[in-house]
């Protein structure tokens, strides 16, 4: 083998192995969707179980041809806001970028890894809007969600040039903000109009606990849901192939899967043993508190000290349950699987701790160290991402009335009633 | 940039290696063709919907 041949195998060998990386890491983010299917069919009755199911297959389908379309080209297109760079046709679906290139083993591979934490971000909406969302009303939402919101939001603060990083050194390696909060706060306005389900509320606004017809079912969702995001946070790290020695985060600083490893388990944890302890020993809150706790860590993953992760985390489990009870009790909300709160609470919670707990903390080029009031910026930023386009689009199709589900169609069971399906005949 | 087929029906010299690659108006029909079924589906499950309400009181 000559120098030449030798350099082009090994640069082959680096590039191969950073694409099937990413491979496996959607393939891994998949079991997101097997989580939160299982998870919402089992905090859902049983008369409504199916179309629980069907609506969160249908958020990921959407969802992939949406972000072909369109998702992706935002991306690129809107670092520096609402107003796109000219990227002369890049991006665009019938552009030639957009299908296999020869000359380019990787975009397909980066466009897929986006694509599952678009369908992620729209499958943490799908819970808050259990039992009494038209199916293609939340078709329509979903969408706006994981391919344009979301997207956005990463535009401008994933991008190495989104304006949130290059003028505030916003630093959210794991999307606490970016996906979570856009997520849980998009939720949270579309539940203000859409209302409770039939019965959650009593007429002297007291409530009523609705209970799901199968908490196992619940259970290991949960679990399926965080073996998923293992798939997620390694697609958040980024192995430049043969181009740099090693891994960076995607503000192009060093940083490693060792801090990913130690910081996820930590931080998981953490939230799983406060929420154990807070919630007085509930199953349900315990797992929820531990995706909360992933979610305390996740602007920091790449950073923190495992013991700080682990505290994060704790106090991420510990949070949530008083912030979902405040918020229901204020704003009359229902939230049948406290997405508004796991995501958008602990979301907030992640976003600041970075901070509060490390700032200073440098990235390449000219973008600022981190810092509060970064962070900070960064926080009001995509609660507006996420609320107001939530909360603003659906008054409007509440207006049209294309957002809930009659109340009679409810009591009579949205299975029975639009799907002829039962979800299993044992009961 | 060439497209497949390329010169003397080989992938010398193809870099953007699917079908229609040559043609953009051919891409920009297929784009189409998917946002038109995906609305068309949303409509039909939307109006699936409006037909339940309505049969269930």
């Amino acid at each position: 083998m000559t120098l030449e041949e030798l350099e082009v195998f090994v640069t082959t060998q680096a590039n191969v192995s950073m694409e099937a990386y990413y491979w496996w890491c959607t393939a891994l983010m998949i079991t997101i969707h097997v989580g939160f299917l299982m998870y919402e069919v089992g905090a859902s009755r049983f008369k409504n179980a199916v179309s629980s199911a069907v609506k969160n297959l249908l958020a990921f389908a959407f969802m992939i041809p949406t972000f072909w379309l369109f998702g992706w080209y935002i991306y690129l297109a809107f670092p520096g806001g609402f107003t796109p760079i000219d990227l002369e046709g890049y991006g665009t679906p019938w552009n030639v970028s957009m299908g296999p290139m020869l000359s380019d083993q990787a975009t397909g591979v980066f466009w897929a890894a986006f694509t599952l934490f678009a369908c992620t971000t729209a499958s943490v909406f799908s819970g808050a809007v259990l039992e009494r969302i038209r199916i293609s009303a939340f078709v329509f939402l979903a969408v706006l969600l994981g391919s344009v919101c979301w997207i956005l939001g990463a535009a401008w603060g994933w991008h190495p040039d989104g304006w949130l990083v290059t003028q505030f050194g916003y630093h959210d390696v794991g999307a606490a903000g970016v996906v979570h909060m856009i997520a849980g706060w998009f939720a949270f306005g579309v539940i203000l109009n859409l209302g409770p389900r039939v019965g959650k509320y009593n007429a002297d606004g007291s409530a009523n606990e609705i209970e799901g017809h199968d908490l196992r079912f619940s259970f290991v969702g949960l679990l399926m849901i965080i073996v998923g995001f293992f798939g997620f946070l390694g697609g958040c790290l980024i192995w430049a192939g043969a181009d740099l020695g090693g891994w960076i985060n995607i503000y192009g600083a060093p940083a490693t899967l060792s801090s990913f490893a130690f910081n996820t388990l930590m931080g998981l944890a953490g939230g799983m043993i406060g929420a154990f302890w807070m919630s007085k020993g509930n199953p349900f809150w315990m797992m929820s508190g531990g995706l909360a706790g992933i979610f305390s860590c996740a602007s920091g993953l790449d950073v923190w000290y495992p013991g700080l992760a682990f505290v994060l985390g704790f106090v991420g489990g510990v949070i949530i349950i008083p912030a979902n009870n405040w918020l229901h009790s204020v704003f009359k909300i229902d939230d049948p699987v406290g997405a508004v709160s796991v995501h958008g609470v602990a979301g907030i919670w992640g976003v600041v701790a970075m901070g509060l707990f490390a700032s200073g903390y440098p990235a390449a080029g000219d973008i600022p160290p981190t810092s509060f009031g970064g962070q900070l910026v960064g926080c009001i930023v995509m609660f507006l991402v996420g609320f107001v386009p939530g909360y603003g689009v659906s008054f409007v199709m509440k207006m049209m009335g294309w957002l809930r589900v009659p109340d009679a169609v409810q009591i009579a069971g949205i299975d029975q009633a639009e799907l002829g399906l039962r979800a299993h005949t044992s009961a | 940039m060439n497209s497949w087929p390329g010169p003397e029906n080989s992938w010398e010299g193809v870099d953007a290696y699917f079908t229609s690659a040559n043609s953009e108006g051919t891409l920009i029909f297929w784009t189409l063709l998917v946002i038109a079924l995906l609305i068309l589906v949303t409509m039909l499950a939307a109006r699936h919907e409006s037909d339940t309400a309505n049969k269930t009181k």
